[in-house]
């Protein structure tokens, strides 16, 4: 199925929206394995691979870098389609560090000889990248981390420990924050570092989570060397170019879409459990139901604002509290109709969509993850309110 | 302190809505003091005459009403801009009623000017959305006349006419009964932010009748109305919110600015939350109606935006008195004005809970494939 025409960059870009929506969905359709939809867990790399490399052979894993290195250069307005349409169908999340993170950061800050080492290889899906970033000791408070790396003739020795490295046990490359100065007001003495996953010293230790599932890592670096050339941009200016990567990606953890899909779930579970028309779940179910039309409202002002070219505020922060705690409310309502077969560890009747126990535990990292609903509320009381410190 | 760009309306048109939201500085300014608002308080009318005829004056009584026919010929977008300016400065002045509905079923000269004040009187019951109940009109030898009670007309007192929704036949029609007629009795019951509502009783008293089978007229005519109103209440909560983050920043505890504390910080953000849904929802609902979008989806964009803007303005200005600390229980306090006025508005053109009850209603069947 994947013998439609692969489109020339320049021509994606000149279809109208609709078409252009439409020739993703169906391309999405045909190439997205059936048996990777909804998946219930995030999916390591040996289960996304195929979706992985039908996206890198179409030439579209990277539609937002720019074409000359190897993206499809895509205008934000027709990215948001894309993504829309990729979460529509229900594609799994990829091990998509490489494209979305370090990607971007080499294209916006690293040398030619970076760019030219890695992005390839990242379109090739020959090198899988993790983020390391949060320290067991730095995690709301991140810019507290500790993880050393000092310079020592052409090389750093990095010495510390991440935690919560998303598929670090899939991952042959990692981006680091590293300190670099001590001495420095602690933003200002944060360097970004890649380091491979083969490298002497590093130790990768699979975290089970609530769901017992091993999505996140610890990553424990032991006189760990690496290249002074794996430096990316200037030392000790870490901490700003990762801010700056916080681009418009940001919007996308208050997308409507997860809780959209736990909502259909829910009212499936609903007519199971033979309560769908009992007053007392209908008043809850059209409730949650409006929370989401009203989310999905706000998100596309802020959808509207990037069509515009606009860049976003910090208010994005709203849609990330709204669309997590509406998205954990409707997973609470599932496992609570569902009685005692919401404690159930297998899905009802065999459906692997309807687990409203997996779901519940599942939707506790929502409110921690991407910044904690604490951060973002802080975030809207200081960067968009103006509250005092 | 409002987003003008807010609404999802094109740029040319965003650039019109807000020189609209400039020109209503003229009567409402922006962030100014609540005098007037409070001298009208407990008065006859509630509102001020003198006032509503500069609204017709600039134009915006006749907003809704086409360019032929004597209006400005404007949508849905920028009556909600206007409204929610209105909203901002606790205007008293029936203008979401005129403009939304009076206007357009009677779009003559003195009404779009403000001269001549009609009020919409559909409502029969507490907590309903139907304009049809038991009122009827029927021809009485030459005389068409009209028989029924209707509940909860804002601002009733101050009106000269009122636009009655009865049954004729199997058909709803409007009729228009002058206040004061013989068989037209008016009884008044105060509200809690100084104004009143009217209850009408109608007994074989003459009318004139407006628009006949005109049912699903009426019901857009209302939905305009309920989104002006969802829009004057994002109004109401936004100015309320600013006030309050500005108490915030300013009243020191324990050598700091209360606001300062986390705890406060966090609620605000919440508060900040329901009032841009609220926005979002209210914008959402004026450009489907703008759109002329089927009635059940209107219905339900409608009722979104009410239920919404109804319990968020309710949420944001008990909070706002709660902030103020005990300085928000006195009436000296402009806050308790705030939240006076959202509970008279949450509870116009539909609660949140007729509201909520509608849109489960209208809303299409769940997509379970999402």
């Amino acid at each position: 199925m994947n013998e439609m025409i692969r489109s020339e960059p320049g021509d994606l870009d000149a279809l109208p929206d609709d078409a252009f929506r439409a020739h993703v969905r169906a391309w999405v359709q045909a190439s997205c394995p059936p048996e990777l939809r909804h998946p219930p867990k995030r999916l390591h790399w040996s289960e996304t691979k195929p979706w992985y490399m039908a996206l890198a052979k179409q030439g579209w894993l990277a539609p937002g870098w720019p074409r000359e290195h190897g993206g499809l250069g895509l205008s934000p307005a027709k990215q948001i389609i894309f993504i829309e349409e990729i979460e529509r169908h229900g594609a799994p999340r990829t091990n998509d560090m490489g494209v979305t993170m370090i990607g971007p950061l080499l294209i916006r800050y690293g040398t030619d000889a970076q760019r030219e080492r890695f992005l390839p290889r990242i379109l090739a899906g020959e090198d899988i990248w993790c983020q390391g970033y949060s320290e067991p000791n730095a995690g709301s408070d991140l810019a507290s981390l500790r993880t050393e790396a000092v310079l020592e003739g052409d090389h750093y020795v990095v010495n510390g420990s991440k935690i919560w490295t998303t598929l670090a046990d899939d991952a042959n490359w990692i981006f680091l924050l590293v300190r670099t100065d001590r001495a420095a007001k602690k933003q200002d003495g944060i360097s970004f570092l890649l380091a491979p996953m083969d490298s002497p010293g590093i130790i990768v230790r699979p975290i089970v989570t609530l769901d017992r599932h091993d999505e996140f890592c610890e990553v424990f670096f032991d006189n760990v060397h690496v290249p002074a050339g794996n430096l990316v941009g200037e030392p000790n200016k870490g901490w700003s170019m990762a801010k700056a990567l916080l681009g418009f990606e940001r919007i996308f953890l208050g997308s409507p879409k997860q809780s959209t899909y736990a909502l259909a779930k829910l009212a499936q579970v609903a007519e199971h459990m033979g309560v769908a028309d009992d007053p007392v779940f209908a008043d809850r179910f059209t409730r949650l139901r409006m929370d989401l039309d009203d989310l999905k409202a706000l998100y596309e002002t802020q959808v509207a604002k990037l069509r515009r070219g606009e860049e976003l505020g910090p208010d994005v922060s709203m849609l990330k509290v709204w669309q997590s705690e509406l998205y954990q409310r409707i997973a609470e309502t599932a496992f609570e109709i569902a009685g005692e077969e919401g404690v159930m560890l297998n899905p009802i009747g065999g459906n692997r969509a309807l687990n409203p126990a997996a779901a519940f535990i599942q939707s506790r990292v929502v409110s921690i993850y991407g910044g904690s609903n604490e951060i973002q509320r802080n975030i809207i009381a200081k960067n968009v309110l103006g509250l005092p410190g | 302190m409002t987003a003008p760009d807010a609404m999802g309306v094109a740029d040319d048109r965003a650039d019109g809505i807000r020189l609209l939201r400039d020109s209503a500085a003229a009567i409402v300014p922006r962030g100014g003091p609540l005098g007037r608002i409070r001298a009208l308080r407990d008065t006859e009318a509630g509102f001020d005459r003198a006032v509503l005829g500069e609204m017709g004056a600039f134009g915006w009584l006749g907003l809704r009403v086409a360019d032929e026919a004597g209006g400005v010929g404007l949508g849905m977008a920028e009556l909600c801009a206007l409204a929610e300016e209105m909203g901002h400065g606790l205007a008293p002045e029936p203008l979401v009623a005129v403009a939304a509905i009076a206007a357009p079923l009677v779009p003559e000269e003195d009404v779009i000017a403000g001269v001549r004040v009609l009020l919409p009187a559909w409502a029969e019951r507490p907590h309903t959305l139907d304009p049809a109940g038991t009122t009827m009109a029927a021809i009485d030898g030459a005389t068409l006349r009209v028989t029924g009670r209707k509940i909860a007309i804002p601002m009733a007192a101050g009106a000269d006419g009122f636009l009655v929704t009865a049954r004729e036949g199997d058909a709803l029609s409007v009729v228009i009964v002058e206040n004061g007629a013989p068989g037209v009795t008016l009884t008044v019951e105060a509200t809690v932010d100084g104004g009143h509502m009217g209850t009408l009783t109608l007994e074989a008293a003459r009318c004139v009748r407006v628009a006949e089978d005109a049912g699903p007229r009426i019901a857009r005519l209302l939905d305009e109305a309920a989104v002006a109103t969802a829009a004057e209440l994002v109004g109401v909560m936004d100015r309320a919110f600013a006030l309050t983050l500005d108490y915030l920043g300013t009243r020191q505890q324990f050598g700091k600015p209360i606001g300062s504390f986390q705890v406060l910080q966090h609620r605000a953000a919440d508060l900040k939350i329901q009032i841009e849904l609220s926005r979002a929802a209210v914008g959402h609902a004026a450009a489907v109606c703008d759109a002329s979008a089927p009635a059940a989806q209107r219905s339900a964009a409608v009722s979104l935006a009410k239920a919404r803007a109804s319990d968020a303005a309710m949420l944001v200005t008990r909070q706002a008195i709660h902030l103020h600390g005990g300085i928000g229980y006195t009436d000296e306090a402009d806050i308790g004005l705030f939240l006076r006025r959202a509970m008279v508005l949450a509870a116009s053109c539909g609660t949140a809970a007729a509201h909520r009850r509608r849109y489960a209603a209208a809303a299409p069947p769940l997509d379970l494939d999402a």
